[in-house]
């Protein structure tokens, strides 16, 4: 729920009731000081009465506003009260609502009971008249403040929004910095300046770090260099016992493997960061193509049988990359597959497949393209399919790993 | 053939001096910039190897020297920065090759073999090694007078082979000559056993001499 709809409802809430609730004590108040005017009118009625029978010495005529009845009564004394009722008035023939009050007067020794009936009607009207008006100003009131609150919250929260929008668009990797609008609100202000400092520092680490990690490659590169030509000279050396040139076969394994290591970080940094610009119009068939004699022997070696079914496809690309991509998903291909299996390439306008034989057990998918995350048996470096993940998603292509019946599946979709 | 190597990894420097040093070629090194760019107004040299990050300044300075000068001798870079603008910047500036390190002693060789043969090549298209003579214009292979039908791979390695002749050239070199560092598959080594095999027949024919020796499991050597 969102805060300016949770706020109008409390808002709501609130503002109902309390508006109930002056309407009760409205209604009350108003009732009773009309009653006490109703008694009041209803107290000079009934001294009229005696003031009239005393000096006239009968009882009077009915009147028509008022209904005065007078009853015969033994009692001595009748307490003179006022209460509600309802009576039948004979002018508009219905029940309608009173006030009446009730008292004793005495004629030529005869003791009369006297109730002066009042209507109720005008008071009534006037209470009407009253509650709408009240519920008038109720409903108007309401309106009013659920406009405004939209209005003036929504204007309010401006530069919240605003700020969110920035931090959902944030992307470490571009060199982009936060643009947030000044605002005279002081605690958006402090977001702001919290959020500007964060996102700054957060990049600056960011960047430390890549720049760390490109620097370490490249300086590790020389070191391996060094070690690589020791090793092109010690085997120039024929005294050398056949142990020992496993033992150095060993050494070269390992600093080759090292020194791929080493480019494929370095590569995935130059991704990361955008570096490789040189887009061209590329025709994805072709370069499959060469890709496939390149990889013949490599293919006839293991006695895979190759199927590929390629249609034109154009890309806009980095010629550089794309070999890489081709590369790493046919080198995993082959790899992973079993002597005599099968490869299966398919390229349409959408999508480019690669299905191979291998394990007969499915990849974690969520896993395969993570840094470093290879199966026991492999001997890469764990970055092949990590690369080819980034290459897709520098261009937006869309790579996804499934496991259908004997084949592993790579799709990217363009 | 007279060479400059400018490197400022000193075990790096020496191995590449011990490693080309032979009969017909002289080695002179040196670490700095500086030190390089006195040298080469001093001496002529056909190859010069380069190194692109020295201490006193990047080896694209030599570069734009020899430039100035109008000198005309090969140059190698030799880096350790694997990006295309730095080749491309290399190239421009007039090298004749960008090698990436770690490298090979061996493929240094054979790459230095074919900036020379190519800066040689008006002069002479053929490559002669014992009974072994190549015509790199119409790459056609004869032993003996007698033509020999190498492939593609076969007669990429039978210039390697020749340019590092008298080495032992370790398994490794061979299959990153062969299929590039791009290709990384480890499982790569049984092919070089197949194309050695294949070459080694082919010689072997022709001319009745085995041309190439295996040393343990390491790697190979042509004699």
């Amino acid at each position: 729920m969102k805060l300016s709809a949770q706020y109008s409802k409390a808002n709501l809430v609130i503002t109902l009731s309390v508006l109930f609730i002056t309407g009760i004590i409205y209604y009350s108040t108003i009732a009773y000081i009309l009653n006490i005017q109703l008694d009041r009118d209803l107290t000079e009625e009934i001294e009229e009465v005696t003031r009239h029978v005393k000096s006239k010495q009968h009882l009077p005529k009915q009147e028509d506003e008022e209904q005065t009845i007078f009853i015969k009564t033994n009692q001595k004394a009748i307490k003179r009260i006022f209460f509600d009722t309802l009576y039948y008035n004979p002018k508009e023939k219905n029940t309608i609502e009173g006030r009446a009050v009730a008292g004793l007067i005495t004629l030529k020794g005869e003791n009369y009971k006297i109730i002066i009936l009042e209507s109720k009607k005008a008071t009534e009207y006037l209470i009407q008249v009253i509650t709408i008006i009240t519920l008038v100003l109720a409903i108007v009131l309401l309106l009013i403040l659920v406009i405004t609150n939209r209005y003036i919250l929504n204007g309010l929260w401006k530069p919240f929004y605003h700020i969110l929008q920035q931090l959902k668009a944030f992307n470490i990797a571009d060199g982009n910095n936060l643009i947030l609008k000044k605002t005279n609100i002081d605690e958006f202000e402090e977001l702001n300046n919290a959020v500007l400092n964060m996102s700054s520092k957060v990049k600056n680490e960011y960047q430390n770090l890549k720049i760390f990690t490109e620097n370490a490659s490249h300086e590790m590169m020389t070191p391996i260099a060094v070690i690589t030509s020791k090793l092109d000279t010690l085997i120039q050396d024929e005294t050398l016992r056949s142990e020992q040139y496993t033992q150095i076969n060993d050494i070269y394994t390992a600093t080759n493997k090292l020194a791929r290591l080493n480019q494929s970080l370095l590569l995935l940094v130059k991704i990361e960061n955008d570096l490789v610009q040189d887009n061209y119009v590329l025709d994805l068939k072709d370069i499959i193509e060469e890709k496939l004699r390149q990889f013949q022997e490599l293919i006839q070696n293991k006695h895979i049988g190759v199927i590929h079914t390629l249609q034109d496809k154009e890309i806009t690309a980095s010629k550089y990359l794309v070999d890489i991509l081709i590369n790493n998903l046919f080198s995993n291909a082959i790899k992973h597959n079993n002597v005599y299996g099968t490869i299966r390439i398919n390229l349409t306008g959408n999508t480019l497949v690669f299905q191979n034989t291998g394990d007969e057990e499915s990849l974690n998918s969520g896993e395969i393209f993570e840094r470093f995350k290879k199966s026991k048996t492999s001997e890469g470096t764990g970055l092949g399919l990590t690369i080819v993940k980034n290459i897709c998603s520098q261009y937006n292509y869309k790579l996804s790993y499934y496991f259908e019946g004997p084949l592993h599946t790579f799709q990217i979709e363009f | 053939m007279k060479l400059l190597i400018i490197e400022d990894e000193q075990g790096l420097r020496e191995n590449i001096e011990q490693y080309f040093t032979e009969e017909g070629i002289i080695c002179e090194s040196c670490s700095d910039l500086q030190t390089a760019i006195n040298k080469i107004s001093l001496y002529q040299y056909d190859c010069i190897l380069l190194d692109i990050g020295l201490p006193d300044g990047e080896g694209f300075t030599l570069l734009e020297h020899l430039k100035s000068t109008g000198k005309n001798e090969c140059v190698l870079i030799i880096s350790a920065r694997n990006s295309l603008d730095n080749k491309i910047k290399g190239l421009n500036l007039g090298a004749d090759d960008y090698l990436t390190k770690p490298f090979h002693l061996a493929e240094l060789k054979a790459r230095v073999a074919a900036i020379f043969r190519r800066k040689a090549f008006n002069t002479n298209s053929l490559l002669r090694y014992d009974e072994i003579s190549v015509n790199l214009l119409a790459r056609e292979v004869e032993v003996n007078g007698a033509q020999i039908i190498l492939t593609r791979k076969e007669y990429d390695m039978l210039l390697y082979f020749i340019a590092n002749k008298g080495k032992v050239i370790s398994k490794n070199a061979i299959a990153e000559h062969l299929w590039g560092d791009e290709i990384d598959l480890v499982d790569s080594f049984d092919f070089i056993y197949t194309h050695i095999k294949n070459i080694r027949k082919k010689l072997m024919d022709a001319a009745h001499k085995d041309y190439i020796k295996s040393v343990y499991g390491v790697g190979y050597k042509f004699l």
